[in-house]
């Protein structure tokens, strides 16, 4: 064991910043899908509403290799959607990066949903009512007071959705395997050092790694959301 | 002119309202319950009534029969609440232009900074709305209200939040915004004083139906009114000019047509309007002038009407203009008052509130 403690290996931080991308696109990606299901589960009532409401809650009761193994169904190469793809546009998500992004994007979706729902319906819908009496239509309401007084609770489901992302293992491995540089991120980095002979200490630096980027992350929203709520006068640090 | 006509029913409870509007601000009086907030959130199109029409200026925004139902956000009907609702992520400035930013460029008849200057707010335009007091949360919220240029105003018991010193400090910008900028308005209260001080012109709603409209004094004749009115607490108010100053002696002397009143001592300036109130419960009866008394104030009229509510006698007295007196129908048996008798009202300086007087030009 000549690497110290603290120095990474090349791959070692091939897993870290492959994670990082992977988690960055798939907060990007469920951004604002997730805010337009939020407000639609939030607000509106409609037929099917508690059959989308159970299908977008499903992946956070689902053991993790279930979604993963249904988008390989769905999404491989020799999948309905995937071989579409494969034929039309001559584009494979399995076993790609990609891949790796739509895995935790399904994942993470309902996280982030949850804290934008519960955001948006706790906005106080007299103050929308004064917003619509003062000649704003529908779309300017949620653009200009129901999104920024939600901000806060959407902010926070991003962290979470980044984080699980981070954390994402089973459906990833499921979906899209473990490929070196291509999608082994660090949760499968971890497993994988796990694996061999001798990989405690790596495996101990990027366990160690994943816990302080998830720390910088809570840290991060925490101060975003306090930030948010400072602006519209409810942090708790003011008078 | 504004044509109202609306029915809605929620559960047990149904609003039947009727009335037409040609005054410039009417005053939607009744207890709490009565739907006061109902009909006006459909008069804002905030809720849907079940059936009937609203008519203003011509226009229909709501008619069941057509199906006519103006979303709120197009019917230029601006709204002022009880809770200010101002947006706390904006700071007054931009609360102020929310609506008025919306509009076309021809529609803003009113500017940012007449509004600004109107209701004293220039100090206030960084600030955030959680660093406000309640009563400037409210100036900013009519204020905001106004900047949308509506061509109907419809204030609910916009001062319910307020302790009494701040209602007082309030009441006369909204007298300024009726008197300066001639928007229609609907202001509605439990509290006749406040409405009084604004209009004589009510419209009084007791369980979802409106059962009289037109000025206070001659509905105060319906014995329906009374009782609601008198169940409210009834308050005079009296619209006087100042004419002397007493520092030494505790009062202020104004005249309220070609009598003198005291009142209790104030800085507005000689020659100022001064509108004060006397809860009807505050003034005794006299058929003498009396020597001796310590009650300065003793107002010469005569007995207009007599009405009963419950065992309370509510004596309207013209001294000039109408003032309503409480009293117990046992006095007014041994003192042998009644319609058309000559009487003395008096009631201790100290027992006038006064609202504060602002200088309109």
């Amino acid at each position: 064991m000549t690497a110290s403690i603290f120095s990474l290996s090349t791959t070692e931080i091939a897993a870290l910043m492959l994670s990082i991308k992977v988690a960055a696109y798939c907060t990007l990606a469920i951004c604002i899908p997730g805010i337009a299901v939020a407000w639609l589960l939030a607000k509106k009532s409609f037929i099917g509403k508690s059959l989308l409401d159970s299908l977008v809650y499903l992946p956070l009761v689902l053991p993790p290799v279930v979604p993963g193994f249904l988008l390989l169904l769905l999404l491989g190469s020799q999948g309905i959607l995937g071989k579409w793809l494969q034929q039309t546009f001559g584009i494979s998500v399995a076993f790609t990066w990609i891949g790796a992004v739509i895995a935790s994007a399904v994942m993470a979706f309902p996280l982030m949903v949850r804290s934008a729902r519960l955001a948006i319906s706790q906005v106080d819908k007299r103050l929308e009512a004064a917003a619509q009496s003062l000649g704003a239509r529908p779309l300017r309401v949620f653009l200009t007071i129901t999104l920024p007084l939600a901000l806060p609770g959407i902010l926070t489901g991003l962290v979470l959705a980044f984080s699980r992302s981070l954390g994402e293992f089973g459906a990833t491995i499921t979906f899209v395997g473990n490929i070196e540089g291509e999608t082994r991120t660090l949760p499968l980095a971890i497993y994988t050092y796990t694996q061999l002979p001798g990989g405690d200490s790596a495996a101990i630096r990027l366990a160690v790694l994943s816990m302080l980027i998830a720390l910088a992350a809570l840290m991060v929203s925490d101060w975003l959301e306090r930030k948010a709520l400072r602006r519209i006068g409810q942090g708790l640090d003011h008078d | 002119m504004i044509d109202i006509d609306l029915k809605c029913i929620q559960g047990n409870f149904e609003l039947n309202a009727k009335c037409t509007i040609d005054a410039p601000v009417l005053g939607l009086f009744g207890p709490s319950g009565a739907g006061k907030s109902t009909l006006l959130a459909m008069i804002a199109g905030l809720k849907k009534p079940t059936a009937g029409h609203l008519i203003v200026d011509g226009e229909y925004l709501f008619d069941s029969a057509r199906g006519i139902h103006l979303a709120p956000h197009k019917r230029r009907v601006g709204t002022v609440f009880q809770e200010s609702l101002l947006f706390p992520h904006l700071n007054v400035r931009d609360n102020l232009s929310y609506g008025f930013n919306l509009l076309a460029k021809k529609e803003q008849h009113l500017k940012i900074s007449k509004i600004v200057e109107l209701l004293e707010l220039g100090h206030l335009l960084t600030q955030k709305p959680h660093q406000l007091s309640g009563g400037e949360k409210q100036r900013v919220a009519l204020g905001r209200a106004l900047l949308t240029s509506p061509r109907l105003l419809l204030l609910d018991e916009p001062l319910a939040s307020l302790d009494v010193r701040l209602k007082r400090q309030i009441l006369p910008f909204l007298r300024r915004t009726k008197d300066e900028l001639k928007i229609p308005m609907i202001y509605v209260s439990h509290a006749i004083d406040e409405i009084l001080y604004l209009t004589s012109q009510i419209a009084m709603l007791d369980a979802g139906k409106i059962i009289a409209t037109g000025k206070f004094h001659e509905l105060i004749h319906d014995q329906k009114v009374l009782v609601l009115a008198q169940s409210l607490g009834l308050e005079n108010v009296l619209h006087t000019q100042l004419l002397e100053q007493h520092p030494n002696h505790g009062y202020s002397l104004t005249s309220i047509g070609t009598q003198l009143l005291a009142i209790p001592l104030t800085e507005a300036a000689i020659g100022s309007q001064l509108s004060v109130t006397i809860a009807a419960n505050n003034i005794a009866l006299s058929t003498k002038r009396i020597e001796g008394i310590s009650i300065q104030n003793q107002l010469l009229g005569k007995v207009n009407d007599i009405q009963q509510v419950g065992t309370r006698m509510l004596v309207t007295v013209d001294i000039g203009v109408q003032l309503i007196v409480e009293v117990t129908a046992k006095s007014l048996l041994d003192m042998q008052i009644g319609q058309g008798s000559t009487v003395f009202c008096l009631f201790k300086t100290q027992s006038i509130q006064l609202f504060p007087a602002i200088d309109l030009q």
